[in-house]
């Protein structure tokens, strides 16, 4: 790790100088220590120590905050817990704050004076940004996406030879010759969006999606240039290359005129870009961004595609991305699409706002130095999925898909892990058929 | 830096099991790490995806695209995913003694 020096420091501060910032001198001063944070942390759960405690996270931040912009900190530090920025501190604060947090929020709504923990470990990571700090192997996928305009490295050859490729499939699928999956087309209703991972190694969700929109007859276009719905400086807390990443998206979706930009099932991609990019551009978008969750929940309540839950009777379960639920609010709209796609839907406890993270938020996929840690923070999840019983366990988030595949085989779990569109897609009627049960009349 | 340990052989890897110097790698190390991950026996199919990953490493810097692996080898996308039921990346590229690809893998 590089050595701290006076200029590091400068730049590091300049972040916790509340100013006029009222949110953030609220919430650096208004711990009251009562501790109830500690067992809503997965990182408390999976190590019961003090230091994994959210409270003492935001006590570090504070009290650095204290040494360097209050008075009484800089004059007599001792007195009020006031710590200096030094290479010791550094790796402690890198540690909690990137290695042992996914920065899942779900200490905020379980603290007793509504402290926004998460937003204060934002505030730590830009912190470790600006300094210099943030790990290698995340920032790798970040220089990736800035480099390549997708996080994986893709080139668009390799992307339109793929989507070819799924095309071809597509309409062997729906059994028609012009099923198709539309490329930088100009003022469609809907530019969708992809997580990487999805042409790179796993396409089924991009075939399930060009699938219901096929059914759907909808107006849709994909960007060969950019179509990465992820932004691992969201992760990282560097806002000017978050805003380089969100420019991308911003002015290809101009670009090709949409109406309408559907991000793909992504928890962190779908808070970077709709709800933290306009600050991060400073200015509202001129077009609508909604998830791919909302869309297909939307299709099925007008009636613009019909599923069967007959066609799916294992027992399903549902895993929440916090991104999605609990800071974006969106957990009704997905128990709508699988209460009417599936036979059996039982939810894990906790659940909704409340879920417990998977493990695998904040950029810990991408950090593998803390993959331990991880794996153990994660095996709350498994648990929680066992205790369903159920063999299908779903959720709208790729990064979230990754965490429970490993720990599926990781504590022997016996379970499919899909996204939500591939649910969709299994239980979708082609147009042609009319769904016919006995207590109800046929259904045109 | 971390290690795992088979049949009495140790190899450095990242902290998500990824080969720490990918030109270690040989036919030996790959049967290590699958039978670390529960792979007892590589067939022809399992050596058919990993002799193509491994390829595209060497001349390419990176892994391939999954389309490639799908036609090169004339293998469904599904028998891929439970060839290797870590996934192409955590499961077949590890075994191929790739670095961890960047991104949600």
């Amino acid at each position: 790790m590089e050595k701290l020096t006076k200029e590091k420091i400068k730049q590091g501060l300049e972040v916790l100088d509340a100013g006029m910032d009222g949110k953030l001198f609220t919430h650096l001063n208004s711990c009251v220590h009562c501790g109830l944070c500690a067992e809503s942390c997965i990182y408390y759960l999976a190590f019961p120590e003090g230091k994994f405690i959210p409270a003492t996270k935001v006590d570090l931040i504070s009290s650095i905050y204290r040494r360097y912009i209050t008075f009484t900190g800089k004059v007599v530090p001792g007195l009020v817990g006031a710590r200096k920025l030094n290479d010791e501190t550094i790796v402690e604060i890198t540690d909690l704050f990137f290695g042992a947090c996914t920065m899942c929020g779900r200490c905020v709504p379980h603290c007793s004076i509504g402290v926004d923990i998460s937003y204060l470990v934002r505030k730590g990571r830009q912190m470790l940004a600006k300094m210099g700090y943030v790990p290698e192997s995340l920032q790798s996928t970040i220089n990736t996406a800035l480099k390549t305009g997708n996080n994986m490295g893709i080139t668009e050859q390799e992307f339109i030879e793929t989507l070819k490729w799924l095309e071809d499939d597509l309409r062997f699928e729906v059994n028609d010759d012009t099923a198709c999956i539309p490329l930088n087309e100009k003022g469609r209703n809907i530019i969708y969006t992809l997580n990487p991972r999805e042409p790179k190694f796993f396409p089924l969700s991009i075939s399930a999606m060009a699938k219901i929109f096929h059914v759907a007859g909808e107006s849709w276009t994909l960007s060969t240039q950019m179509y990465d719905a992820t932004n691992y400086a969201y992760y990282s807390g560097n806002h000017d290359e978050a805003g380089i990443i969100t420019q991308y998206l911003f002015d290809e979706i101009q670009n090709l005129e949409a109406k309408t930009c559907v991000l793909a099932e992504c928890g962190h991609g779908s808070r970077a870009f709709r709800w933290e990019g306009p600050n991060y551009l400073k200015k509202e978008y001129p077009f609508e961004v909604i998830t791919s969750v909302e869309i297909l929940a939307n299709y099925i309540r007008e009636g613009r595609i019909k599923v069967d839950p007959e066609k799916i009777t294992e027992c399903v379960t549902l895993h929440d991305p916090c991104n999605l639920a609990r800071t974006g609010g969106i957990w009704k709209e997905q128990r709508y699409i699988l209460r009417r796609s599936v036979k059996n839907f039982v939810e894990m406890a906790p659940n909704g706002i409340d879920n417990l993270c998977c493990g695998g938020g904040g950029g810990q996929l991408a950090m593998s130095e803390y993959n331990e840690r991880r794996m153990k923070t994660g095996e709350l999840k498994a648990e929680q999925i066992r205790k369903t019983g159920a063999k299908i366990v779903v959720t709208p988030c790729h990064n979230c898909v990754d965490q429970l595949t490993q720990l599926n085989i990781t504590f022997k779990l016996g379970v499919q892990i899909k996204t939500i569109a591939e649910i969709v897609a299994d239980s979708i009627v082609p147009q042609d058929q009319k769904v016919i049960s006995k207590n109800e009349s046929v259904e045109v | 830096m971390p290690t795992i340990e088979i049949d009495n052989r140790t190899l450095e890897v990242d902290g998500d099991g990824f080969l720490s110097n990918p030109d270690i790698w040989d036919k030996e190390v790959a049967r290590l790490i699958a039978k670390y991950d529960g792979i007892e026996n590589m067939n022809d199919k399992h050596w058919a995806v990993v002799n193509i990953i491994r390829r595209n490493f060497e001349e390419k810097g990176m892994a391939p695209m999954i389309r490639t692996i799908c036609q090169e080898t004339g293998l469904r996308l599904r028998e891929i995913y439970e060839l290797f039921p870590l996934g192409p990346a955590r499961g077949a590229c590890r075994i191929a003694g790739l670095p961890k690809p960047d991104g949600c893998v």
